[in-house]
């Protein structure tokens, strides 16, 4: 193995120890599926994880075969937790945290006005679900030590979660004072410090995917936040020759469906193999001397199964820890 | 079902949207919305409209050879005389313009504004800064409002909208009122309104806010952040009637038959899901789905006939006189997959084995395919279905879009 691979295995083992990890990327990538698989090997390394689903729909939960567990953190399998963060609830919770008196939080914000007052004033529903989720990852406290060892959240996609993670900085550039700007402050040092953060951008071995991935981790970088893995999702592996593919193809009708097959699963792979080259100049690229350093690059092979459940996870898993 | 084109409806989907002046595509991100909005513009000009294609995200290399790659709103001839090479006469005329959030929300505020001194209010306001890039909505609300000016200038027959890659189906229909809340000076006036005061020019922010509610706001988000939602409504006033009037105008067009909505989706269960949604949504809101498109549906290899299994495979490779030769040692994450009897003594997975496994493995992924399509189906009975199949390319070129008719048959 090359020296490459020792750092890389270095990191990742490190990736675990973090108090909160950010899975995000375009659509439809496999963030969820991330998120559930780092959530499923950090239990089995006797880690208690949270995992925190802010998109419309919970997915995490529902890969474990359980129903959504919504506002209430309810367990999905040994040492593995979610909650569904959502804007109501977090500005409750929030809103009485900070106040301390549920009887004043009633009066004030359970009015109409008020709540429409504040759905509409902006970004204040990121800044409760960010608040909400680094309290979890960072102030929440069981017997003096932390409630959890580790906090995955399953971010939205892009350019949603950019605005996310970047709400403490938009916030601070516009308040300075009063209780949320001093949250903001703590969490922005939370979300920037790379011993206890780290944001991993899934990417899929297609053009747009891949693109995004790029762009992505270049917008994260210039907000200071740290870069993680990037996962390479449902990657094919070459399987035939050239000669055999020929072969095959002229072969004959009995060979027909082989030969369509096997064309089919090599033009995903040389996709795999042409956007994983893409992905690793990007990396090496982005850490040019005086950048800041940059995770790895991790590949998840593409899976057939037929449900996709907590068996197609537990591969994942086993994929991700491949590096460990 | 074997082959894919036997599911598509009998008329083809540029009949079905003859006469529209507004066709739009909706759907979940990464679906093959901006791909088939401009496949069906390039099929609607190539047969004699004149068309404009409003896209929100292409793919660089689609962007690129579409001429789009250094516009910002502006709408833009795109050159079909590539296409002749293909035996193709475009008839018609095709534009593209890209939509760029920020720069239609300026323009937007000075077309609205009452004076350019309260356009210069907004525009150097701290959270119309912000606001208008990421305020959730905002883009969807902006695609219609684009669609429904242009569509009225008459410059185009018909205008084939991409939608944004919305989180959320309820985004898409819900946009202008959420703004409309958002603006409406009413509520703000009423929480904020210690902190506003009326003089001879409109609105004018006020002191320190000072009732009750106002207080045990700026406790939660202090007082410096109540101070600029204020300013923003005091810059934004008097334009609330132009932005209800003109979502009126919009929502009005969309419900109407001069509108079509179809939806996109990629034949995977979440899509589909979503896609069912969204169909829902689309009725409570009283507009009829007028086409679902199946975008990227997996080929079955098992469709073209010949032996699949090992020992089938097996035979038909020495029948050809092909070696059945082993590969390099299976990579290590594949070597579960494999059973032993497939490897030789070095651990090399013979052909046949690898065939076997990869058609095994391709049609998996195409019985899963299917397997959701019929539950789509089955979920929405008449209304006409479109299956694309998933192309073993990425599509970002004119011919590669034609492509997408050609093998659907039915665009
Ligand atoms: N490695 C993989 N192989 C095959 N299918 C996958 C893989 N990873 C994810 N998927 C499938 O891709 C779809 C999108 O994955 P998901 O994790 O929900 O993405 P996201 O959260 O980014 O939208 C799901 O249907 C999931 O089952
Ligand atoms: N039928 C298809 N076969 C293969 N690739 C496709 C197909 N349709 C779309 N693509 C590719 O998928 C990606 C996403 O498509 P796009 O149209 O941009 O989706 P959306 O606008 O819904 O996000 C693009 O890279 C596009 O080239
Ligand atoms: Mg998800
Ligand atoms: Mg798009």
């Amino acid at each position: 193995m090359s020296e490459g691979d020792i750092s890389e295995r270095g990191l990742h083992t490190d990736l675990l120890s973090r108090r909160l990890l950010v899975v995000t990327g375009k659509g439809g990538t496999g963030k969820s599926t991330i998120s559930a698989a780092l959530a499923l090997a950090a239990a089995r390394r006797g880690k208690r994880v949270l995992v925190c689903e802010v998109s419309a729909r919970e997915r995490v939960s529902e890969l474990f075969g359980k129903p959504p567990s919504g506002p209430e953190i309810r367990e999905l399998a040994k040492n593995v937790y979610s909650v569904h963060v959502r804007p109501p609830e977090a500005m409750r919770e929030y809103g009485i945290m900070t106040l301390r008196s549920e009887t004043l939080y009633n009066l004030v914000f359970e009015r109409k006005v008020v709540r429409y007052f504040l759905r509409a004033a902006p970004s204040l529903a990121e800044i409760v679900m960010l608040g909400k989720i680094a309290w979890h990852a960072e102030k929440e406290f069981d017997r003096g030590v932390h409630k959890w060892d580790l906090v995955v959240l399953d971010a939205p996609a892009t350019g949603h979660a950019l605005a996310l993670l970047t709400v403490p900085r938009v916030f601070l550039s516009l308040v300075s004072d009063g209780p949320l700007a001093a949250d903001m402050t703590w969490i922005q040092t939370l979300l920037q410090d790379p011993t206890r953060t780290q944001v991993l951008v899934a990417s899929l071995p297609e053009e747009m995917p891949v693109n995004e991935a790029i762009e992505l981790r270049a917008a994260l970088c210039k907000e200071k936040l740290p870069l993680g893995p990037l996962v390479l999702n449902a990657v094919f592996q070459p399987r035939f020759t050239e000669a055999e593919r020929t072969a095959v193809a002229r072969g004959g009708p009995m060979l027909s469906a082989a030969a369509d097959a096997a064309d089919g699963h090599e033009a995903r792979a040389q996709m795999s193999v042409q956007y994983e080259k893409v992905l690793r100049d990007a990396i090496a690229a982005q850490s040019a001397p005086g950048q800041a350093a940059q995770g790895p690059l991790l590949c998840v092979p593409q899976l057939f199964e037929r449900q996709f459940g907590l068996n197609a996870i537990e591969k994942v898993a086993h994929a991700l820890e491949g590096a460990l | 079902m074997t082959a894919s084109a036997a599911q598509n409806s009998q008329l083809p989907l540029r009949e079905l949207v003859r006469g529209r002046k507004v066709v739009a595509l909706v759907g979940s991100g990464g679906v093959g919305k901006t791909t088939s909005a401009a496949a069906l513009a390039l099929r609607l000009a190539v047969d004699g409209q004149r068309v404009l294609v409003l896209t929100i995200d292409p793919a660089r290399r689609l962007a690129n050879s579409l001429g789009l790659s250094a516009l910002g709103n502006k709408e833009t001839p795109i050159d079909l005389s590539s296409l002749r090479a293909r035996g193709i006469e475009p008839r018609g005329q095709l534009s593209a313009m890209m939509l760029d959030l920020k720069t239609a929300w300026d323009e937007l505020v000075r077309k609205d504004s009452r004076s350019p001194a309260q356009a210069e209010a907004i525009l150097k306001n701290r959270l119309y800064q912000t606001v208008s890039t990421v305020l959730a909505g905002s883009l969807e609300y902006m695609a219609m409002e684009q669609v429904q000016r242009i569509s009225a200038s008459g410059r185009y027959d018909v205008v084939v909208l991409d939608t944004p890659p919305t989180s959320n189906a309820l985004d898409f229909l819900g946009a202008p009122d959420r703004l409309m809340d958002m603006l409406d000076n009413d509520a703000m006036r009423f929480v904020l309104g210690p902190m506003l005061k009326a003089g001879s020019f409109g609105l004018k922010l006020f002191a320190l806010p000072s009732s009750i509610i106002l207080k045990t706001l700026a406790r939660f988000t202090g007082a410096d952040f109540l101070r600029d939602v204020a300013d923003f409504f005091v810059a934004f006033e008097g334009m609330y009637e132009g932005f209800t009037q003109r979502a009126a105008q919009v929502k009005a067009l969309l419900a109407s038959p001069e509108s079509a909505f179809v939806l996109v989706t990629s034949p995977s269960a979440l899509t589909i899901d979503e896609a069912l949604f969204f169909h829902r949504a689309l009725s409570d809101a009283r507009i009829k789905t007028a086409a679902v498109i199946v975008n990227r549906m997996q080929r079955d290899p098992r469709a073209v006939g010949g032996a699949e299994l090992a020992a089938d495979l097996v035979e038909a490779l020495s029948r050809a006189q092909i070696p059945d030769a082993p590969a390099a040692p299976a990579a290590l994450h594949e070597l579960g997959a494999v059973e032993s009897s497939a490897l030789d003594a070095k651990g090399g997975e013979l052909l046949s084995a690898r065939l076997a496994r990869t058609l095994l493995e391709q049609a998996a992924l195409a019985d899963v395919d299917h397997r959701e399509v019929a539950r789509l189906t089955a979920a929405l009975p008449g209304v006409p279905l479109y299956v694309a199949p998933r192309l073993r390319r990425d599509i970002h070129d004119l011919s590669g879009l034609w492509q997408i008719h050609e093998s659907l048959g039915a665009f």
